[in-house]
């Protein structure tokens, strides 16, 4: 087995340049939330770590995620990082195809035995395991091979992380998430529809460096990208405390950037990196151009309501249910008087 | 239905109302047991829960404030003396066996029953330290009628037997006699005779047919007889077709202040079935507060339908009789404030009457500070002044009164009201205090001119 | 389903059912208790108009009480007027009432709001310790003022918790503060808290009834 190059010597092949590649370690560091005394240590990480294997499985999924972390204007160092591991098995990318490619998977996971990564987009569908299946494996007995030797699974966007779509109500097809499923390895959520790619490659550093996961919150998603909301690191947040609100996509309010609130933007519940990290190699996030925040990287995001119904509408049937409500009052008022009354001709009587 | 050993003698020389102070206290009527005496009560207290009266123990907030605008409370400081804590247990019944949710708070116990032991301590609170005298029920910011509420609370202790000894032997020589007094209809021409020839005027007395039936207090028959001249003095004045009636004289209601419906109603009958019977088309209410509540607003609803005659306070027919020029009188040259009588003003709304009654008599007029419907209560009304044993609270609530008085320093203080009068009386010699109360009604008869037609 | 899931849905829905249930209920239990008729002559006329009038002038203390009571009316008056700018005037709120009522009124902005639900909080808690230490108020207290005190309180803290969060996540607070809702819901129709809608039949019919007597309302 010929031995790996480590990323350091990779990175340099690529003619990434020393300085780029310490930028790199910084940002890392920064968005991580490590003290500045770390960066050496990501550096030195990085540079001597063998090239990770990396199996990419894609269930019931769209390849948006995929598209998020390979679709960038100009080659990023966050896509280099991605040379730099080596992405043994993912159906898009990979050449081979058929037997091939699933031997490629069966030997990176012999190779590397406890110690590869797993990445998992598409949630798993249980209802009927012929509704996903690759060489003719259902998607489930195929996680649960894979998992069975590795140091982590990844969950890759929202599908994979809470059932995503394919998940959402009426869930024809059983499907489920990873967390779902496995249970015995440490799992670590990155959702977003798609995420966003300088976190997930964020993560794998993490991962790289310290050779554990990340402190993760309730839904098992990294706190230093998943620790504060969309609404509290929003630019148009002074307008929310002023009551300044759009009312409609073209109105004043909108033109003025005031906040999306009453557009239905889910910013205040809705825990990402956007609106720091940015889109687009750090262009934009969707409520700078314009669009309330869709909430897209929470559990429920399908079914937690109307994209344009603002947050604080009650869900709650108020017509004709209500309406029985209101007769079941006047009934039972009717008869506390009634019974009040009979007493009182009661009490007359007797005297 | 109730029984009293022991009654005792009434007392005529005193300075009020009342019998001789009781040697031995019966404040307990009848010999019914514990158990009765709570159904009783419980019975009488559910008749009167209508829509109104639903309503206003339902709403109230527990906020206190009626404490701050009722003279027992402000004087003593005794949480006790909160004007709806005086009701509590009417309340309490009416959560329990006639609200909207009466069945939870039954099946869940969340509104105790009311005992024996609570019956009898509310008896001091409902008759010795509440006047009726609704002063709480313009605080009171949802606007509950709590004095209302009160006279109702008291139907309840009355049936159970547990009314203050005094006031229930009043009440019950009332429904004997026709008179808390035990004035006879005999006494009362006797009385009347005498007072004509005295005071030198016409008393018409049983006349067949009039337009006006005039009717007094026994108060005033026992105790300021002269106000049967000076009603005669005005109406004979004004030219009316007027009469005394010997089987409907009695203005005051025991009945009403005691808590007994059927007493009240038969004292309120004896007017109603007079007037219709010599086809008055007034019938002129004494200087008398209660005497007004009872007849002006209550007595249609005893009657069962409208009155066939106007009802009026002697008051509103001096103000009438003066505004229209059927009677005139001298200008008087003095200073005068005026206590206003709260069933007649604050809850009976003729309060402007005595005021332009005064502006004819061209007096200096002193209001008193919050003078008019927010007056304080002479401490005596709805019969705390038959009370013996309310005597020091009713003096200690005086005092307010007395200051009120004071601050005008006015030369003469009046009011339209014999009972207010004996027990301003009653104070005044308590507290050997200089104002003595005088009558408005007499004051406009003693100038009266004549007027030329 | 989660919690916030659970509040928005679910449970409002049951206690939208119970308020409107229970308040129509107590309303209409009173209502229909046997009617009093006054035959007496009315001085005034009474009607509708006389209920208008005293539903609005009961609204202030009329002067000879102002100085007894001020100081439980004005906490009175910041504890109501702040609780009516914090639950309708609010953005977020009124956006609640437009998912139902169709239509909406424009709000104050959030800075505003905080500082009058901070001052409602402040003179509830004022008239908390008043209802525990005037004599008063401690004798005619029971366990609905001081539940209903709470239920009413409850919404409003947990409510100023959101902006500051201290610590929670936004979806639980906001979960726990729709919770305290339902809470104050449930309980609306069957207390004192039933004065907001009680308070217009006692002082409509206290208009009707004093101002046909031509006497002080």
């Amino acid at each position: 087995m010929k031995k790996r190059p480590t990323v350091g010597e990779i990175l340099q092949a690529k003619g990434v340049s020393r300085r780029g590649f310490l930028k790199y370690c910084a940002t890392t560091a920064s968005i991580l939330a490590l003290p500045p005394s770390m960066i050496p240590r990501i550096a030195e990480a990085i540079e001597n770590t063998r090239r990770p294997s990396v199996i990419w499985l894609s269930f019931q999924e769209c390849t948006g995620c995929t598209e998020s972390l390979t679709r960038s204007a100009s080659p990023t160092v966050e896509g280099l990082i991605f040379d730099a591991i080596s992405l043994d098995y993912h159906h898009t990318l990979q050449a081979a195809a058929g037997d091939q490619a699933e031997a490629a998977r069966h030997a990176a996971m012999e190779e590397n035995e406890g110690g590869y990564l797993v990445l998992v987009d598409g949630s798993i569908p249980l209802g009927n395991p012929g509704f996903s299946t690759i060489a003719g494996m259902s998607n489930v007995e195929m996680l649960k091979e894979t998992v069975a030797g590795a140091a982590a699974v990844v969950a890759i966007g929202s599908c994979a992380a809470f059932g995503g779509i394919p998940g959402a109500d009426p869930n024809p097809t059983g499907a489920v998430s990873v967390m779902d499923l496995v249970t015995d390895k440490p799992v670590i959520n990155v959702p977003g529809c798609p995420p966003i790619p300088m976190v997930m490659t964020a993560v794998l550093t993490h991962f790289l460096t310290f050779g554990t996961i990340p402190d993760l919150d309730k839904h098992g998603r990294p706190m230093t990208f998943f620790g504060t909301t969309i609404h509290d690191r929003c630019y148009r947040r002074p307008f929310y405390e002023q009551g300044k609100f759009a009312e409609t996509f073209d109105d004043e309010g909108a033109k003025a950037g005031w906040c999306l609130y009453k557009l239905g933007c889910k910013g205040p519940t809705t825990y990402n990196a956007c609106a720091t990290t940015k889109w687009n190699s750090g262009t934009s996030f969707p409520i700078e151009a314009g669009h309330p925040c869709l909430g897209c990287s929470e559990p429920n995001f399908w079914d937690g309501g109307g994209f344009y119904e603002p947050l604080s509408t009650g869900r709650f049937d108020s017509g004709t249910k209500l309406a029985g409500a209101a007769a079941a009052g006047v009934a039972l008022g009717v008869a506390a008087a009634a019974a009040g009354r009979s007493k009182q001709a009661k009490f007359t009587k007797e005297g | 239905m109730t029984t009293v050993d022991g009654r005792h003698e009434l007392d005529r020389e005193a300075e009020r109302l009342a019998y001789k102070p009781p040697e031995v206290r019966h404040d307990k009527q009848g010999d019914m047991p514990s158990e009765e005496r709570i159904n009783q009560a419980m019975h009488h207290f559910v008749k009167n829960f209508n829509t109104q009266t639903a309503s206003y123990l339902d709403g109230c907030l527990h906020c206190g404030m009626c404490a701050d605008a009722c003279h027992f409370h402000v004087r003593t400081d005794d949480p006790r003396y909160t004007p709806i804590w005086k009701i509590e247990l009417f309340k309490r019944t009416y959560k329990r066996q006639v609200g909207p949710f009466a069945f939870f708070y039954r099946l869940l116990g969340l509104k105790r029953h009311v005992s024996i032991e609570d019956l009898e301590e509310w008896q001091h609170l409902l008759y010795d330290s509440c006047t009726v005298c609704g002063r709480c029920s313009l605080v009171c910011p949802m606007g509950i009628d709590i004095a209302g509420l009160v006279s109702m609370a008291r139907h309840g202790m009355f049936k159970a037997g547990l009314i203050p000894h005094e006031l229930h032997e009043v009440a019950k020589t009332a429904s004997e006699t026709g008179s808390p007094l035990g004035i006879t209809g005999d006494k009362f021409a006797e009385r009347a005779d005498w007072m004509g020839d005295e005071h030198d005027v016409e008393i018409p007395m049983n006349k067949e047919q009039a337009d006006v039936l005039a009717v007094m207090s026994s108060i005033e028959i026992n105790k300021y007889p002269e106000s049967m001249a000076a009603t005669a003095k005005i109406l004979n004045a004004a030219g009316e077709s007027w009469t005394f009636r010997t089987d409907g004289f009695e203005a005051t209601n025991f009945g009403m202040l005691s808590g007994n419906p059927d007493w009240q109603k038969a004292s309120t009958m004896k007017i109603i079935d007079a007037a219709v019977k010599i086809g008055a088309k007034t019938v002129v209410l004494p200087e008398c507060g209660h005497a007004y509540m009872a007849l002006r607003w209550m007595g249609a609803n005893m009657y069962g339908k409208p009155l066939p005659f106007k009802v009026l306070h002697i008051s509103e027919y001096m103000a009438d009789a003066l505004n229209t020029g059927k009677i005139k009188v001298k200008k008087v040259d003095k200073s005068v404030t005026y206590h206003d009588p709260c069933q007649v003003s604050r809850r009976g709304g003729a309060t402007q009457a005595a005021r332009d009654v005064i502006k004819h008599l061209g007096v200096d007029f002193r209001e008193m500070e919050y003078g008019g419907d927010y007056n304080w209560c002479c401490g005596g009304g709805g019969g705390v002044v038959t009370i013996k044993r309310a005597d020091p609270l009713r003096h200690r609530v005086f005092k307010l009164k007395m200051d009120q008085v004071e601050k005008t320093e006015a030369d003469q203080l009046l009011s339209s009201c014999a009972n207010c009068r004996q027990s301003f009386d009653d104070s005044q010699q308590h507290f050997n205090w200089d104002y003595t109360m005088g009558s408005l009604m007499e004051m406009v008869a003693e100038n009266l001119e004549e007027v030329q037609s | 389903m989660d919690l916030l899931a659970f509040a928005k849905g679910p449970a409002l829905q049951v206690a939208a059912y119970i308020f409107v249930a229970g308040s129509i209920w107590r309303i209409v239990g009173i209502v229909l208790l046997k009617e009093k008729v006054d035959h007496s002559e009315p001085r005034k006329s009474g009607g509708l108009m006389a209920a208008l009038k005293v539903i609005y002038t009961r609204s202030f203390t009329a002067s000879p009480f102002k100085r007894a009571t001020l100081y439980p009316k004005m906490l009175a008056y910041v504890q109501h007027l702040g609780l009516f700018a914090v639950i309708f005037l609010f953005v977020p709120h009124i956006m609640f009432f437009e998912g139902f009522l169709g239509f909406s009124w424009p709000g104050l902005p959030n800075n505003i709001i905080y500082l009058l639900g901070v001052a409602a909080v402040a003179a509830s808690i004022a008239l908390l310790v008043r209802r525990l230490t005037s004599p008063v108020l401690k004798l005619i207290s029971n366990f609905d003022d001081y539940f209903s005190w709470f239920v009413t309180v409850l919404p409003l803290v947990t409510g100023l918790m959101i902006p500051v969060r201290m610590g929670f996540r936004y979806e639980d607070i906001l979960a726990v503060h729709i919770l305290s809702v339902v809470l104050l819901m449930l309980w609306f129709p069957f207390g004192k808290l039933g004065h907001a809608f009680l308070v217009f039949v006692t002082r409509g019919t206290t208009g009707m009834v004093f101002e046909r007597r031509g006497a002080k309302t």
